[in-house]
């Protein structure tokens, strides 16, 4: 029997939320050094809107950060669903490629920095490059898995039917497999979100990886909580926003 | 069914297969498989389940090689998976991404018909299926009846000579499936099409056959073949209906 959504579905959230604030406000009249309290974090986030930081207006400093992800995994999400598809469809492919990038894979992708920085400086394209090389991984993996999950009878229907190498690729693999694409450019904005505050506290100049790490050299501990809100804040957005386009795009799930 | 046509449509002449693997014996699933179908016949292959069947059927439609053996159809040997013939799936293999009018059109698509030509072929068979307004849904908004009308009409869209049904109504309940026997036999009396239906229902078998051909159980041999000449629509209760189901059924072996 289904569950109604009674008191419980809505009420218990609340709870939980209003019992997390409670004990924000207990902890910060206890430690107020280490603990701003709700109160001064939004006053702080006033100021931060009201006057800019670093002469970057707030929303530019999140615009920024978002610019970088978006570029970054637009660039890794193009590559990787093709090196992806070609991995799950050629097996000289997947040979060529395939240990290269098991190699390759488990470096995380924060190990990059010293070295991309060192190669290409503090600019806007390395902390790109840096994210880009973060989420490249993941989407060829769910890409090539994806591809490999094909249903074997759909397989077979595209060849009772004549279906050429093309309309096999475009009509039965592709469509196939995009869910599990979408799982992983869904992860790659995930993974590039927080790519982004660990690159950003290298050497730039914008950026909310840029406010939370100038928090740190200021000891401006509001400055430090109002930049974790807005962090969690923007993932769950993108998080959600990914669902969204991605019931758009596959209407048959 | 008319005398003036006893021509051979389709023959399956030794079909063997034997699957081999390094370090594990042969495990062997079609032994000298032979038989033919007459043009515009209604062939029944009634089989145990897990026999071979499918395996049978995969390497008529193409999409397996037999070990040795051949498939002639009009005298000529079918290799790969011939345009004349098409197929019906156990599991109805709709594309999900694709609405029922894109299920239904991919043969003429592939065939690179233009589009307003094979949607209206489409057409026509969604709407022999009694599914006109369901154009547009996905498969996973149908029934299992309905679902298995689209893979139908997408088979018959195709305009093959030869249709393959792969036990295609195992997965429904009785009702949806003594409904859907009708009305395949009604798009065959229509359309005119050489069938040959793959089940391991008796009745089934004997409802819709002009012929069954009894397989035994793996590796699968003809055991047998029935002919039926009862008058359509048949009556489950008639008397030579109930001897000959008796009679198969002691024939039959049971499934593994």
């Amino acid at each position: 029997m289904r569950e109604k959504r009674g008191w419980k579905y809505y009420g218990l959230p609340v709870i939980s939320l209003l019992l997390l604030l409670a004990g924000w406000v207990y902890i910060s009249a206890v430690k107020p050094e280490l603990f701003p309290s709700p109160q001064k974090t939004w006053e702080r986030l006033i100021r931060l809107i009201e006057t800019p930081l670093a002469r970057v207006p707030l929303y530019l400093h999140i615009f920024n950060s978002l610019k970088r992800v978006a570029i970054a995994v637009a660039a890794a999400s193009l590559l990787g669903i093709l090196l992806g598809i070609f991995m799950g469809i050629s097996r000289k492919f997947q040979a060529t490629f395939g240990t290269l990038f098991e190699m390759i894979r488990p470096i995380p992708p924060i190990a990059w920095i010293p070295l991309i920085t060192i190669w290409f400086g503090i600019g806007e394209f390395p902390k790109m490059l840096i994210i880009f090389i973060g989420t490249l991984a993941i989407v060829i993996t769910n890409t090539y898995t994806g591809v490999k999950m094909v249903d074997p009878l759909a397989l077979q229907v595209g060849q009772v039917f004549h279906a050429g190498k093309l309309q096999m690729l475009f009509e039965i693999i592709l469509p196939g497999a995009l869910p599990a694409i979408f799982g992983g450019i869904r992860m790659a904005i995930g993974v590039g979100w927080a790519i982004v505050l660990a690159a950003e506290m290298v050497g730039a100049t914008s950026g909310v990886g840029f406010l939370i790490f100038r928090g740190n050299e200021l000891r401006d501990l509001p400055l430090i909580f109002v930049c974790m809100f807005i962090i969690g804040i923007i993932g769950a957005l993108l998080s959600m926003l990914t669902s969204v386009l991605e019931k758009r795009l596959c209407p048959w799930q | 069914m008319s005398m003036a046509v006893i021509t051979s449509k389709f023959q399956i002449e030794k079909i063997c297969k034997l699957y081999r693997e390094k370090g594990k014996p042969d495990f062997e699933v079609l032994r000298e498989v032979s038989f033919d179908i007459k043009e515009h016949e209604f062939l029944v292959l009634l089989g145990p389940g897990l026999c071979g069947k499918s395996v049978l059927l995969n390497i008529v439609a193409g999409l397996e090689q037999a070990s040795s053996g051949r498939v002639l159809l009009d005298g000529e040997e079918v290799i790969g998976s011939s345009k004349k013939i098409s197929m019906v799936f156990q599991k109805t293999g709709l594309l999900p991404w694709k609405t029922v009018l894109e299920n239904v059109e991919i043969g003429p698509k592939y065939a690179g018909e233009p589009k307003e030509k094979r949607r209206k072929t489409a057409q026509k068979y969604i709407d022999l299926v009694g599914l006109e307004h369901f154009e547009n849904a996905y498969p996973k908004q149908l029934s299992g009846g309905m679902k298995q009308r689209v893979g139908i009409a997408r088979a018959y869209a195709t305009d093959p000579e030869v249709l393959i049904l792969d036990e295609p109504f195992g997965a429904l309940d009785a009702q949806t499936r003594y409904s859907m026997e009708d009305e395949i036999l009604k798009l065959w009396s229509a359309e005119k099409k050489t069938i040959l239906f793959v089940t391991n229902n008796i009745e089934e078998a004997l409802y819709l056959g002009d012929r069954i051909v009894l397989l035994s159980k793996r590796p699968a041999r003809v055991k047998q073949v029935y002919e039926v000449t009862l008058p359509r629509p048949r009556d489950m209760l008639d008397e030579t209906f109930l001897k000959l189901r008796e009679e198969i059924s002691g024939n039959m072996d049971l499934a593994l």
